[in-house]
């Protein structure tokens, strides 16, 4: 007996830019055989709104208000970047105390990030509880940026030099309640979910990628550490203060969406580590350089030492960009954020190239949903993690 | 100019290119002709360079050439300062190819369609070579200096 035939050529099957599931304004162009996947093509550009070209004509203060929008949920790291690149470029250095401000608020912004991750992938699954817990933790986060920043979630906080404003009074205290409260939920998801035989049979074996491939097409962060490879540019190449605590690089070696799940979730524990020691050992001092480089230097004292006499308020907002070039990272809680500046002496870029991760990790989506099902393009792609606004930028 | 030790390595096996000294950071950049890319390119990751962080395209002058900016890497186990360098291959305005490293770094995919999408330069032996972020039927190449914002008045003109 044969099977009855319904349909005996392929149906092409259009998905986004407004379905739920694709994060965003993505846009896949599915070939289905049945519920088999045969093709794919992302396309993208629906949110695009020439982030690198505005780049080109504002100083970089005109620009800080616009970075938070690359990615819009982990606000922290475009700012964080944004600022990096010019004081790489024109060596100024960053007080100790402002150090330590900006790893405090680039982890819990890596928390938030990671859990407004985990809700919409276990939705994806079918799973909507989670997606209430994590807005539950991920509103005290956005209580303690916006004690400090005045704002919840785009808070132009990051300065060349430092950052605009130092800790309120009590922040501290909150911010440790904060870490308490918080490892207690982690374990809380750990039970509701990493167990969970439901979401085990969606996730396991599903969206594989081994450690030369993922080398390969340029992939980084958890999708990177998740296929075996222990790469995390806070410890590869340091920056800001990381080098003085104590953490462990998140990774496994499946190379599946729950090798993802496992990393990303072992991240946020990490991120409480680092966050509770920071907290513990922040030091006094100023919150900005209070020093542009021009003023010329007290002889015999060290900078940001005891004795040492600040000239001249922070970097000012005409802050010149000189004829060099350089490329700067951070490790994103998405991957690796990176800036490839081009100076030319002038208070404008030359060239500010944004390397998103979601960008270059959504690149590797049409060969992994290849041969699956329909259902799996969700778990795949949500496990990659993507977010439309650094994406399209 | 100072020579970084990749430079000497290549001169050493007799690879044409020229060594356009270090950036800010201290990354070597070293400059490659549009013809010899793609052999170099192999060579480079025989020699290790596994990892295209990102690819960049820029204008270099107004009426001057195109860049395209590959910054590579090499991932090992355990290394802490890992390998880096940094490849530009220009191209002139009026007819800019350069050879796609797809084949060999798949992260290119997009960045390359993003290069040809914002400056336009014509990557070869690219999969899918079209525009990446803008409409398909955008006329001209954005992110060059010489381009003119269609439709764009200043506020004063507006009355």
């Amino acid at each position: 007996m044969s099977l009855p035939l319904t349909r005996k050529d392929l149906m092409i099957v259009n998905m986004g830019p407004q379905h739920p599931s694709m994060h965003g304004v993505l846009r896949l162009i599915v070939t289905l055989d049945g519920e088999d996947v045969i093709d794919c093509e992302p396309i993208l550009g629906y949110l695009h709104r020439g982030m690198e070209k505005i780049a080109e004509n504002r100083t970089i203060i005109q620009y800080l208000p616009y970075v938070t929008r690359w990615d819009y949920l982990a606000t922290m790291f475009t700012e964080a970047i944004t600022v990096n690149a010019p004081e790489f470029l024109e060596n100024i250095q960053i007080p100790q105390r402002a150090s330590y401000i900006r790893v405090i608020m680039l982890e819990l912004s890596r928390i938030a990030s990671h859990l407004l991750w985990l809700g919409p992938f276990m939705a994806d699954l079918g799973a909507q509880t989670p997606f209430f817990y994590i807005f539950r933790e991920r509103e005290l986060i956005y209580d303690l940026f916006e004690a400090a920043t005045g704002m919840r979630m785009m808070h132009n906080y990051f300065r060349i030099g430092g950052v605009a404003a130092d800790l309120p009074y009590g922040w501290i205290e909150k911010c440790l309640d904060f870490c308490d409260y918080f490892l207690r939920g982690v374990v809380e998801y750990q039970q509701l979910i990493t167990q969970n035989p439901i979401f085990l049979e969606r996730v396991e074996g599903v969206g594989f990628i081994s450690g030369e491939e993922a080398v390969n097409w340029g992939l980084s962060g958890p999708m990177l550490r998740a296929s075996g490879i222990q790469w995390d540019l806070r410890k590869v190449d340091p920056y800001e203060s990381y080098n003085q605590f104590d953490w462990k690089v998140q990774w496994q070696k499946e190379g599946d969406s729950l090798a993802r799940y496992l990393v990303r979730v072992g991240e946020m524990r990490e991120s409480i580590k680092i966050i509770q020691q920071a907290v513990e050992k922040i030091p006094g001092g100023p919150y900005e350089n209070l020093e542009v480089r021009r003023f010329k230097k007290e002889k015999n004292s060290e900078w940001n030492d005891f004795e040492y006499k600040f000239l001249g308020k922070k970097p000012s907002p005409n802050f010149e960009l000189s004829r060099q070039e350089l490329y700067v990272r951070v490790e994103a809680p998405k991957g690796e954020l990176g800036i490839y500046l081009v100076g030319d002496d002038s208070l404008f870029p030359w060239r500010w190239k944004i390397r998103p991760p979601g960008f270059i990790n959504l690149q590797i989506l049409p060969q992994l949903v290849k041969k699956m099902k329909l259902a799996d393009i969700m778990t795949i792609l949500g496990s990659i993690d993507i977010i439309m606004g650094e994406v399209d930028r | 100019m100072q020579q970084g030790w990749l430079s000497n390595w290549l001169v050493k096996h007799e690879v044409v290119h020229r060594s356009l000294g270090f950036d800010h950071r201290g990354i070597e950049t070293l400059q490659i002709k549009a013809g010899d890319w793609d052999s170099i390119a192999v060579i480079l990751y025989v020699y290790g360079y596994n990892y295209l962080r990102s690819q960049c395209a820029y204008d270099v002058a107004p009426g001057g050439s195109l860049a395209s900016v590959y910054h590579l890497t090499r991932i090992q186990y355990g290394i802490d300062n890992p390998e880096e360098v940094c490849i530009k291959v220009f191209a002139q305005k009026d007819n800019p190819r350069i050879p796609s490293v797809f084949w060999i770094w798949r992260s290119a995919d997009f960045q390359e369609r993003e290069s040809y999408d914002m400056v336009g330069i014509s990557y070869d032996n690219h999969p899918r070579l079209k525009r990446i972020l803008m409409p398909e039927s955008w006329i001209g190449w954005p992110l060059r200096k010489d381009y003119i914002t269609p439709n764009f008045y200043e506020i004063q003109d507006a009355h």
